[in-house]
């Protein structure tokens, strides 16, 4: 499974992108992530009380928000493409 | 007078005469300022049949109430005309200095009327208002016209000018201030230019008073606070400027590729992304007036065939001559991008009408001995150069100056022109992003992203998510979008400030500037009724209808999250005109203009 970052994200994973066997889900993949990476990937991922996807995060597979997949529960496969951003936007 | 300064000057370019004249205060407290009392005075003065280029078409510029005072971001003037590329009414609006200084120098607006013989400026320095001579400045770039009016009036005054296209009649052309910031899209600077005006040169020194300055500072402060709290405003913008978007707009599915024809997925897009302008060519940020956000990037290629430095792209621009071209030459993009605005160009038009020249010319529609070399998708060299031939009225590029529709429709083929009422749609696909194609279809200055930004809560979530792949729902949201951001244009702040305040936070700074007690949903009546106007006049000046490109509507998206998906404009058209009020066809009825006070 690929995982891209992008803007802010990469101050903290200083990489674009890695390729990790895939987790279950996307709650597995914030917890992965932020044992990786930190706090600061913790307080990204993460509502301030844990149990929801945080403001500034903006997670994509395949090009589909989890918002309308399953959220935290949406399932993950090796062929997934999941990118990361921050909540961004201009015009 | 409170917010605004009370003071209109009413220019005859024929004449030569200047009359200052009394705002009419009624029509300020209807149409707030900006886009919408522009548009108030030129649906009252000018016949909507009017030829844009002729002296019968009338040029505003108009200041909002809360230009030039402490609101977040309030930098911005609009620019009011018949505009050429569309033959709808055109508004666009501009950041920087120059909304400001003119209302320190106590004037809201200015209504500039008929032709000049020849080239002249207006000249403004407090109540010292003249028309002199120009041409000396005509034929020259928006730098150097800058550079030689700073010159002559002074470094403290601000300036507002059209480039050589301008001149033209180039019906992309832009008016541009403080060098950088447009007032770009419909061609409003052909007007400019048709009236043989090439400049404003303004100097204020007075000030602009509110109503309840306490409160008025309390409002503010509380705006201000939530802009720069918020992830957007205080971190992403500031960082990495519009450009932030190409890359989840592209891994969303929704960056259309070579004139919308290869789907909308560009494999280069981390390529022309404000990630890499930043980390190759950025040198720093700059704001406009009283702005927190700083979304400008100063920026410099500092050496290669595409040496060269200015600012930008915008996120537009990046696409237009990115992946629209099939280009994922970063350097290529910034220097064709310095060159519109060097020369006054809209970029998101000019980009776009490269990529259909490209289309055609790769179908053999166009022959190549009509571009004088063989053009086709992901030449960096051909941007550029063909840019410049725009820029210099020279060659194919006085055909590329008509925009896509004319070009497209020249070679036999017009729906190749991704264009809406003939301007070119920017860089979100509408098969990927429904509501965004319902904006484009019935925006009221033809394909544009920026009169209804449904972007934010389709794609980024803000102020919250709704999903780009259904239609439910999307014409209400549209409706809200178009109506909060026409009063937004008319205030004379910026549409950024969004990306972090709502309705409360931004009536509330008018109310206490002007001295209101309106309530925030009386205050977005007024963006309601502005929108209803400005259809008003596009209906009377017989402007087509409401649609979409048929590439849009019947070609299928092969890759991505929306593979496979049109746009379904017509699920969602007839249920936005019942929202608004109007007809089966689009037309306000009458009991919605007379709920609306609209006088016609």
């Amino acid at each position: 499974m690929k995982i891209k970052f992008f803007a802010t994200y990469r101050d903290i994973t200083k990489c674009k992108e890695i390729d990790i066997s895939a987790t279950p889900d996307i709650r597995a993949l914030f917890n992965l992530l932020s044992d990786n990476y930190g706090t600061r990937m913790r307080e990204k991922l993460y509502t301030p009380d844990g149990q929801g996807i945080g403001e500034d995060a903006i997670i994509l597979v395949n090009g589909r928000n989890v918002l309308h997949m399953g959220g935290l529960d949406s399932a993950l496969k090796d062929s997934d493409i999941v990118s990361v951003f921050p909540l961004v936007a201009g015009g | 007078m409170n917010g605004w300064v009370g003071t209109i000057l009413r220019v005859d370019l024929a004449a030569k005469t200047i009359k200052k004249e009394p705002l009419n205060l009624k029509d300020a407290r209807d149409y707030v300022g900006g886009r919408g009392l522009g548009t108030k005075y030129f649906c009252d003065e000018v016949d909507p049949k009017v030829e844009p280029l002729s002296p019968e078409n009338k040029l505003i510029f108009m200041s909002g109430p809360l230009t030039g005072t402490g609101a977040a971001s309030a930098g911005r003037y609009e620019v009011v005309a018949k505009a050429p590329l569309t033959g709808t009414i055109g508004a666009a609006n501009s950041g920087g200095y120059f909304g400001p200084e003119l209302k320190y120098a106590g004037y809201d607006g200015i209504i500039f009327e008929n032709s000049s013989d020849s080239p002249v400026y207006l000249y403004i320095n407090d109540d010292i208002v003249e028309i002199r001579d120009a041409n000396n400045l005509w034929g020259k770039t928006v730098n150097e016209a800058t550079d030689m009016l700073n010159g002559e009036c002074g470094e403290s005054f601000k300036v507002s000018c059209i480039g050589p296209t301008g001149e033209n009649g180039c019906l992309f052309s832009g008016i541009i201030n403080d060098k950088h910031r447009a007032a770009g899209r419909g061609g409003l600077g052909a007007v400019m230019g048709s009236k043989k005006l090439k400049a404003l040169a303004v100097r204020g020194t007075g000030s602009v008073n509110v109503a309840r300055p306490e409160k008025f500072m309390d409002a503010i402060v509380d705006a201000r606070a939530k802009l720069k709290a918020h992830p957007v405003g205080g971190a992403g913008l500031p960082a990495y400027g519009s450009n932030v978007l190409v890359n989840i707009i592209n891994e969303s599915g929704g960056l259309p590729v070579s004139n919308w024809r290869d789907g909308a997925y560009f494999p280069d897009a981390a390529a022309i992304g404000g990630e890499s302008l930043a980390e190759k060519y950025l040198v720093k940020n700059k704001g406009c007036f009283g702005c927190s956000i700083s979304c400008a990037r100063v920026t410099r290629v500092p050496d290669g065939p595409f040496k060269s430095s200015g600012e930008g792209p915008e996120y537009e621009a990046a696409w237009a001559y990115g992946a629209d071209c099939g280009v994922s030459d970063l350097a290529a993009i910034c220097k064709a991008n310095f060159l519109c605005n060097e020369y006054g160009m809209d970029p998101i038009t000019l980009g776009s009408t490269i990529a259909c020249a490209m289309e055609l010319s790769e179908m053999g529609a166009i022959p190549e001995s009509d571009i004088g070399f063989k053009l086709k998708f992901g030449d960096p060299q051909a941007i550029v150069d063909l840019t410049e031939a725009v820029g210099k009225n020279e060659g194919f590029g006085k055909i590329l100056a008509l925009g896509s529709y004319r070009l497209a429709e020249k070679y036999g083929h017009p729906e190749l022109s991704m264009s809406v009422k003939k301007q070119e749609m920017p860089a979100y696909d509408a098969r990927a992003i429904q509501g965004i194609g319902l904006e484009y279809a019935t925006s009221n200055r033809g394909g544009c992203h920026v009169r209804g930004y449904v972007i934010s809560p389709e794609v980024l979530g803000v102020p919250f998510k709704v999903d780009p792949l259904v239609t439910e729902g999307k014409a209400g949201l549209l409706k809200l979008f178009q109506d909060l951001t026409a009063l937004i244009d008319s205030l004379g702040i910026c549409l950024f400030t969004t990306f972090g305040l709502g309705l409360p936070e931004i009536a509330s700074q008018y109310r206490e500037a002007i001295g209101s007690n309106e309530s925030d949903e009386e205050i977005l009546l007024k963006g309601e009724r502005i929108w209803n106007l400005e259809k008003h006049f596009n209906i009377a000046a017989g402007v087509e209808k409401d649609t979409l490109p048929p590439r849009l509507l019947r070609e299928k998206l092969p890759e991505g999250a929306a593979e496979g998906r049109v746009s379904e404009l017509y699920e969602m058209l007839s249920e936005y005109y019942e929202l608004r009020g109007w007809d089966n066809e689009g037309v306000p009825t009458p009991d919605k203009v007379e709920a609306l006070g609209i006088k016609l």
